[in-house]
């Protein structure tokens, strides 16, 4: 499993802030138990509901901040509720799935969740994952579009097109760039291959996997301190790649 | 269907019949003249005995009462008149007569019985060559097939349907054989129901070039086409009878792995649960270090009892043929480095070497199977290795089209007996107790690697143990992808 970013307040929004809504929607009692109470201690409020059409009506009765989905519901497939949530919002969903759902997971990725946690999953994953959804989600609000990338000793400026490790200029490619680029803008975010490819390559490009294996072997040698090691172009096995940047 | 009657049409053969007769009288006239007529009869018997023999029983019998006519006529006084004058000539003609029908009659009978007997050794081999043909088979696909062929040959047929509606799916079967490309024109000429003690299973419909069939070929059909439904049930009750094989090695799989598997889930349930419950008692304050090493101890467990299930599914997939990889090209080095770093804190006592070239070409695999394959192997050898060992993962091109992995550590040789064997499920060659897992580790690997195609053996070294496996690199065809990469141009 990958190490989750480092926690630097292990609790949101408490005091002023009002406390940001987590609507989870899965039909087992004892995960929502355990969720209930993990995410109310870390400063959550927390709204749930057992099946897809109970949480895509609640989901548009009180909007949620973050949204966590089950895959495997009784009424309704995870990844066409996925789909109805995108058809009219951006709120961010992080989908768990067991481990043996390696397509279900991908594809409710394709069609626009933000993040997935496989089951089980540790409380410290799950609370990574939705800082980095509520920050991404902040972001795409527009209030703060950040130009640079810090992910340890290496920075990455988006509108100069500048790399750096360790504050030397690193060279890339133009295709290395554009890759490393859609990355960073999403850091700490799960990215299809999918995704990755018909950002970076084109739509059509959709299928060609071997591209991005080539490719982002290639960055993490120009990248990584330790390439056969890599701390932050990571492989999300079986799904796609995760840029780890500092938070 | 080749007898020894020459020619088919009867008239033709009467005709004949009274031709070979007219030339014999021809003949006799011309040569009788200063010899008597003594043994005219006698060399009468000649002709009539060919005719019969090579045109049938009937041109037989009536170049025989030609001939009579003939001998009469022509060489009986009064000459040129059919009435008799002499009463030892009438013995003689009805004497003539006699003979020369019984002479027909046999040589026809031995004729026909000739013919009969060519017949039945004819439908006695083309009955060989098609019990032949469906013995090797095994799959009533395969003999619905063959016997539409062979059928379609034998009687001539332009096209061969055979159709068959079981209760099940798995019963059902519909085959054809044809002389072109295209469906039948009209509807077929014969009908021949496939029947069995048990019942009609289905029929066989057959377009002819010349119908109708000739009865003889209609009884050959019949037998035909109870061959065929003997060879459909044959393969039918293989296929239960593998079924029935299947189930009940499956139900033997499953004792094993109830009795493996609960003792397996309860080591880890155990630990959980002792300390969980002594976190929640209230009679002891635990300092931090004791409840750090109870709540590590829950997390660490848990994770167990994960890979354990995990492994289960795994096996129960393969076993029911369920397990489908998810192909991609993919970097050997990738996955390697992947699980290597992740095995990083299990493997902290033990040595780890990679050798995995960069010029590899990229593989078509499942990304998460394979790094699964490498998560057991290695495994298996920091079970068995001893403290401070090296295990090495070791990869190279064996022939253009295919990569060759070795998965090496420096623990005790296998016994030669049990080397291919330590793939089965629930197989160790140590005592259970020692070493904890499911044993299923190795057989998962096994099942992954001959999915995509490879294989996968043990061996042991000069200094060790090695798995080894070998993975094709062609995927449906095609070989592995060359990326193309550009030159630097930053920005």
């Amino acid at each position: 499993m990958t190490s989750p970013p480092a926690k630097k307040e292990s609790r949101v929004g408490r005091g002023a802030t009002p406390r940001p809504q987590v609507l989870v929607i899965d039909d087992e009692p004892q995960i929502v138990r355990a969720l209930r109470t993990i995410l109310s201690q870390n400063g959550y409020q927390v709204v749930s509901a057992s099946r897809g059409e109970e949480g895509l009506a609640l989901a548009a009765a009180s909007p949620p901040d973050v949204i966590i989905l089950d895959l495997g519901l009784p009424d309704m497939d995870g990844i066409t509720v996925c789909e109805r949530l995108r058809e009219w919002t951006r709120t961010p969903v992080i989908v768990l799935s067991v481990r043996d759902a390696d397509a279900d997971k991908v594809a409710a990725l394709d069609k626009g969740a933000d993040d997935y946690l496989t089951k089980p999953f540790s409380a410290d994953e799950l609370l990574a994952r939705l800082r980095v959804a509520l920050r991404h989600a902040a972001r795409w609000d527009g209030s703060r579009q950040e130009s640079a990338v810090t992910a340890g000793p290496i920075t990455i400026d988006l509108a100069r097109h500048e790399v750096r490790r360790d504050g030397e200029e690193v060279r890339l490619t133009a295709t290395e760039f554009r890759l490393l680029a859609y990355l960073a803008a999403n850091a700490n975010r799960v990215l299809t291959h999918r995704g990755i490819l018909s950002q970076v390559w084109g739509p059509q490009e959709g299928d060609h996997v071997e591209y991005l294996r080539v490719y982002i072997r290639q960055l993490r040698k120009k990248l990584e301190p330790d390439p056969e090691r890599p701390a932050f172009v990571v492989t999300e096995p079986g799904v796609g790649y995760r840029f780890l940047a500092d938070d | 269907m080749k007898t020894a009657v020459l020619v088919t049409r009867p008239v033709v053969r009467y005709l004949l019949a009274a031709l070979v007769i007219g030339l014999t009288t021809g003949v006799l006239r011309w040569w009788q003249a200063d010899r008597g007529t003594a043994l005219v009869p006698l060399l009468y018997l000649l002709p009539v005995g060919l005719c019969t023999a090579f045109l049938g029983l009937g041109p037989g019998i009536a170049s025989a009462v030609l001939a009579f006519l003939a001998f009469n006529y022509f060489f009986i006084d009064p000459f040129h008149t059919l009435t008799v004058g002499r009463a030892e000539d009438t013995a003689v003609l009805l004497v003539f007569l006699v003979v020369a029908v019984v002479i027909s009659q046999l040589v026809g009978r031995a004729q026909a019985g000739l013919a009969a007997s060519q017949a039945r050794e004819r439908e006695a081999s083309l009955l060989y060559e098609l019990s032949t043909a469906l013995a090797g088979l095994t799959d009533a696909q395969g003999i619905g097939q063959t016997l539409c062929e062979q059928i379609r040959q034998t009687f001539r047929a332009r096209r061969v349907e055979l159709e068959v509606r079981g209760v099940s799916d798995a019963a059902s079967l519909e085959a054809a054989a044809a002389e072109a490309e295209g469906p039948a024109d009209g509807p077929a000429h014969e009908v021949m129901a496939l029947q069995t003690a048990r019942g009609r299973l289905g029929e066989i419909r057959l377009w002819l070039v010349v119908p109708p069939l000739a009865p003889s070929e209609a009884r050959l059909l019949y037998t035909f086409a109870s061959q065929g439904a003997l060879a459909l049930e044959r393969a039918w009750l293989a296929q239960a009878e593998q079924r029935a094989r299947v189930l009940e090695e499956s139900d033997r799989l499953k004792s094993a792995l109830l009795s493996s598997v609960s003792h397996e889930l309860r080591t880890p349930l155990a630990t959980i649960k002792a300390a969980a419950t002594s976190l929640r008692s209230g009679e002891i304050a635990w300092d931090s270090t004791a409840r750090r090493d109870l709540l590590g101890a829950i997390d660490d467990e848990a994770d167990h009892l994960n890979r354990l299930v995990g492994n289960l599914l795994d096996m129960s997939r393969i076993e029911s043929g369920a397990l489908r990889p998810r192909r991609q090209w993919n970097l050997l080095a990738e996955i390697v480095a992947g699980v290597v770093q992740r095995m990083q804190p299990q493997a902290a006592d033990h040595v780890l070497e990679i050798d995995v070239p960069e010029e590899l070409p990229l593989v078509p695999v499942d990304y998460v199977q394979f790094e699964q394959v490498f998560t057991n192997l290695i495994s298996n050898g920091l079970k068995y290795a001893p403290p401070r060992s090296t295990i090495s993962i070791r990869a190279s091109l064996e022939t253009p089209e295919a990569v060759r992995v070795q998965v090496s550590n420096q623990g005790p040789p296998v016994p030669d007996q049990d080397l291919a064997r330590i793939f089965d499920k629930f197989y160790r060659v140590t005592a259970a107790e020692r070493v904890t897992g499911t044993g299923l580790g190795l057989s998962i690997c096994k099942g992954i690697v001959e999915a995509h195609g490879g294989r996968i053996w043990a061996e042991n070294l000069p200094h060790g143990f090695a798995f080894l496996f070998t993975l094709p690199l062609m995927w449906d065809g095609a070989p592995p992808p060359r990326v193309p990469v550009e030159g630097e141009s930053a920005g």
